[in-house]
């Protein structure tokens, strides 16, 4: 179902210097208009508002929306959970807008949410792109992602699918990665919501 | 969402009058409407009312009513089919004016034709063929003896190949296929296509002598009406006709001889099939007549159009249908223009002539060979389908040859054999039930396959575990008989050479299909190619095994003159051609691996750093379902990463694993002379070996020197053996 899309179009290119650009972990209801608006701009995949709350009501510390000068140019919407035997990281969207691609803001988004994911004890991430789409597959590629399988046809336009996958290394196997030690902790500034609480509330007798 | 609901609430304030479900002993009804009122009072923005299993997939099934990306209900134009036909969407006869009413039918028939095909690429039939009105409705065309005897055979065909596909059935690729409901497929009176459309095929053939017959002899025809009154167009119109309705009956018969058991039809298919061919070259050759002003102005690029004339047919309606595809969202289908319709049923043509044309091979090595050569050309659904159920039907090979039979033929042992007790044991029925299985996987689209094939691994590697066991157990049974051998502890010993030889296959396939399938990046070729290498080497040495037991098995059992006896002997000591050809890869893939280890240790280039994980990750991810199955024993990122750490060019340069596979390419050439697919993969192989080796050479001289040599890989001449290419950047 989900998609990325962060192709290298050469379109008309905003002028902008990256530390301009201004990263916040998803903070209530006022970002979710912001990311369905972009999300239904510049992926096919018809998704209900459901959807969209589903994600950022359980993880909101898993999404991540990127401004520049208050303006909302892209976002990483994700999830984590156990997946049979292992607990897994899952992006589900991923959308930077044309004039803004190109220039890190995509790599930096999914970073953040990568980064969180490994602090929680993900063993692995995983999410699918579509075969054409090189730009995204560059990205997760830059990233060590491995292309695992080839979904046929996933997409409902008929597009076969990548299915991406990333595993972190067991601990104790490798004790020393560089990007842990050097983690940035001042980047983190969401709040944590105890997994498997549900934040909709729940009024079915 | 709180105000939606607050609406809602208020409509349905009125308790119904008349309850269809009445009040019970332990039921009544009560008006829910102030309570959802007062909730949705304290619902506040962003909160839900959900049951307790509401995951990500009920989220994802939920819809927004009236948004029409999402909204499969939400009416379009008709709210009804009938409402459709009232409103004079399909109308019967199409026009009263016969010239158009033909040309209108001609545009539903090349529209049926773009549908068709859209629908086996992927689409649901709801929304593609049965978009068409006139098909919903069976009997409002009967009437129209030309569109009703071609809706009757488009009915019957599409309900042939649902069940094709729906019997080869082996995973979700035909979901979508093969959904019907609610489709009148079972017209009736649609199995007497084939006699409605000879009679009116028959008709026209009357109509288009008529008009091209000289005047004087007109008078003798008079009494047949012409197909319309433009005289001009007669000829045209009839021969457009005649090629539309021919191809559908042709098709029709080639899919139903093709269904015959055991492939006893194919013969009478290949007719049908080449007439097929033959009447979709006149198809095509009608356009020019259709286009030629037939329909006066038609605005729509001729090359996206669904007709060979360019206008838009009449009765179709998409969205009429639209409804049957829930719960998905209603999808935006792109129609295939006629074109690419034309193409695509040329090339269906061509795959279904490939099964029937094939030879029915009892061996086991020759079915696999075919499916493999047969995939390479990419065959849609339908095509595969058939090939799974000529390939594997009623749990015989072809429906005819036991599967354990065709086992103990492929693992080389003696005809007698096959009807040995053994094949009771439960672990040759499972063994039989593995093969049939790797058959019918063989038969599915490459991305499918390779993800059944990794799966089916472990349960090759538990069969070998089991033989294994059982050949140990028969040894120690057998040991106090003095027999020089017994005839269990053989079998089991070459069937177990044998599965393991087929395991090991199976791990080379997977291996090979994922560059097909485009899922390494050129930092993995290197551990891929090793993996590869180190697959190959074991499947050359069962392979070997079994070919050098199979023809002490011959030598002994004929006895021949002592001078042949040791002619064969010579021959045996020279390794087998199939082995050498194994050899080939081999030294192709242990090649590309030093290679591109050279690269990576002396120029540092196509390494892979990464900021979350290593090198070593990836190699487990990409090889866990083999890492899982033991496929090799012993072999793990250590081991990869001892036989090439150490590669460097000097060392390449001396044991040079191209000239090597090139030489051996050249040498048994002439053993296959008489099999030209394995001909041309030589070719390729030599060529491969050979540009790769001036590659190599090249970046030995001036590799270390030149930092601006770059070398990247390609597959232009092979599907999954790569070509360095060298160039100064």
């Amino acid at each position: 179902m989900e998609q990325q899309k962060n192709e290298a179009v050469t379109t008309t290119k905003a002028e902008f210097d990256p530390s301009e650009i201004e990263y916040v972990s998803y903070g209530g209801e006022h970002h979710l208009p912001l990311i369905m608006n972009l999300v239904d701009q510049e992926l096919s995949e018809p998704y209900s508002i459901f959807t969209y709350r589903y994600f950022v009501y359980l993880w909101p510390h898993l999404s991540f929306l990127a401004f520049h000068k208050g303006k909302c140019v892209g976002t990483v919407v994700c999830k984590m959970g156990d997946h049979r035997t292992t607990y897994r990281g899952y992006i589900a969207m991923l959308v930077v807008i044309k004039p803004y691609r190109g220039r890190g803001i995509a790599t930096e988004l999914v970073t953040r949410s990568i980064k969180v994911m490994m602090e929680s004890g993900c063993e692995e991430v995983t999410l699918e792109a579509e075969v054409t789409n090189k730009g995204a597959l560059a990205l997760y590629g830059r990233l060590g992602f491995i292309r695992a399988k080839r979904l046929f046809r996933y997409y409902l336009n008929g597009v076969d699918a990548f299915r991406l996958k990333l595993m972190f290394p067991c601990p104790g196997i490798h004790p020393s990665l560089s990007m842990m030690a050097d983690r940035d902790e001042s980047q983190m500034h969401h709040e944590h919501i105890a997994s498997g609480e549900c934040p909709e509330s729940h009024r079915c007798s | 969402m709180s105000g939606r609901d607050t609406q809602e609430a208020a409509m349905n304030r009125q308790v119904p009058e008349h309850n269809s479900i009445p009040s019970g002993e332990n039921t009544v009804w009560a008006d829910v409407s102030p309570l959802l009122e007062a909730a949705c009072k304290e619902l506040r923005d962003g909160e839900l009312i959900h049951g307790d299993n509401f995951n990500l997939f009920a989220a994802m099934s939920a819809l927004e009513i009236m948004d029409p990306k999402m909204d499969s209900g939400i009416v379009c134009k008709y709210y009804s089919l009938d409402e459709a036909i009232e409103d004079g969407a399909a109308p019967v006869p199409i026009s009263h004016d016969k010239t158009i009413d033909i040309q209108s039918t001609i545009d539903i028939m090349d529209h049926l034709l773009a549908c068709e095909a859209t629908w086996h690429s992927g689409h649901s039939l709801a929304q593609t063929v049965f978009s068409c009105i006139y098909l919903l409705r069976p009997d409002r065309t009967s009437s129209h003896a030309i569109l009703h005897s071609y809706c009757r055979v488009i009915r019957a065909t599409c309900k042939a190949v649902v069940s094709v596909v729906s019997d080869a059935r082996t995973h979700e690729e035909e979901d979508v296929f093969t959904m019907t409901y609610g489709l009148p497929l079972n017209g009736n009176g649609d199995e007497k296509c084939l006699s409605m459309l000879n009679a009116v095929e028959e008709t026209i053939s009357r109509q288009l002598r008529a008009c091209k017959a000289p005047s004087s002899k007109r008078r003798v025809l008079e009494d047949i009406e012409p197909l319309q009154h433009n005289l001009d167009l007669e000829e045209g119109f009839c021969k457009a006709l005649l090629c539309r309705l021919r191809f559908r009956k042709h098709f029709f018969q080639a899919l139903s001889c093709m269904r015959r058991p055991q492939g006893r039809g194919f013969e009478l298919a290949r007719k049908h099939i080449a007439s097929c061919v033959s009447e979709l070259g006149f198809i095509l050759k009608s356009a020019e007549f259709l286009r030629s002003g037939a329909c006066g102005t038609c605005e729509d690029g001729i090359e996206d159009s669904t007709t060979a004339s360019g206008c838009s047919p009449i009765g179709f309606d998409a969205s009429l249908n639209s409804r049957l595809s829930a719960p998905t969202p209603p999808r935006a289908i792109k129609i295939l223009s006629w074109k690419k319709a034309v193409e695509y049923f040329v090339k269906l043509l061509h795959d279904l002539d490939a099964i029937c044309s094939y030879p029915l091979d009892p061996s086991l090595e020759g079915v696999l060979r075919f499916v493999v050569q047969f995939q390479k050309s990419k065959p849609d659904l339908v095509a595969r389908a058939h090939l799974q159920l000529l390939l594997v039907q009623d749990g015989k090979l072809y429906g005819r040859d036991p599967i354990f039979a065709v086992i103990t033929k492929a693992a080389g042992l003696p005809e007698l054999t096959k009807n040995h007790d053994i094949q009771k044991n439960e672990y040759i029925v499972q063994l039989v039930q593995l093969v049939i299985n790797m058959l019918k996987i063989l038969c599915t689209n490459a991305a499918w396959q390779r993800r059944k094939l990794g799966k089916i691994l472990q349960d090759w590697r538990v069969i070998c575990v089991q033989l294994e066991i059982a050949l140990r157990n028969e040894i120690g049974e057998v040991s106090s008989i003095l027999d020089d051998e017994n005839m269990s502890v053989k079998m089991l010993r070459y069937i177990l050479n044998w599965v393991e030889e087929q395991t090991y296959w199976i791990a080379s396939r997977f291996l090979m299909l994922g560059f097909e399938l485009d899922l390494y990046s050129p930092n993995e070729y290197c551990m891929v190619y090793w993996y590869l290498y180190v697959v190959l080497i074991k499947l050359a040495e069962k392979a070997h095994i079994r070919i050098t037991a199979t023809n002490g098995t011959v030598k002994r059992k004929g006895g021949k003159k002592k001078k042949d006896c040791l002619k064969e002997v010579a021959k045996e000591s020279r390794i087998p051609p199939a082995i050498l050809f194994l050899q080939c890869y081999v030294c192709l893939a242990e090649g590309l691996t030093m290679l591109l280890a050279a690269l990576r240790n002396e120029l540092m280039v196509l390494q892979s750093s990464s900021p979350f994980n290593t090198e070593r990750e990836r190699f487990i991810q990409h090889f866990e379902l083999l890492q899982k199955a033991c496929v090799p024993d012993h072999v793990s990122y250590p081991s990869f990463m001892e036989s090439t750490t150490y590669a460097q060019f000097s060392t390449l340069a001396m044991y040079n694993y191209f000239k090597e596979a090139q030489r051996i390419a050249k040498e048994i050439k002439s053993s296959f002379s008489n099999d030209p697919d394995k001909l041309a993969e030589l070719k390729r192989l030599e060529q491969i070996a050979e540009h790769n080796g001036v590659a190599l050479n090249l970046i030995c001289r001036v590799g270390a020197l030149d930092p601006s040599l770059k070398v990247t890989f390609e597959f232009s001449h092979h599907p999954f053996f790569a070509t360095a290419v060298v160039k100064r950047s």
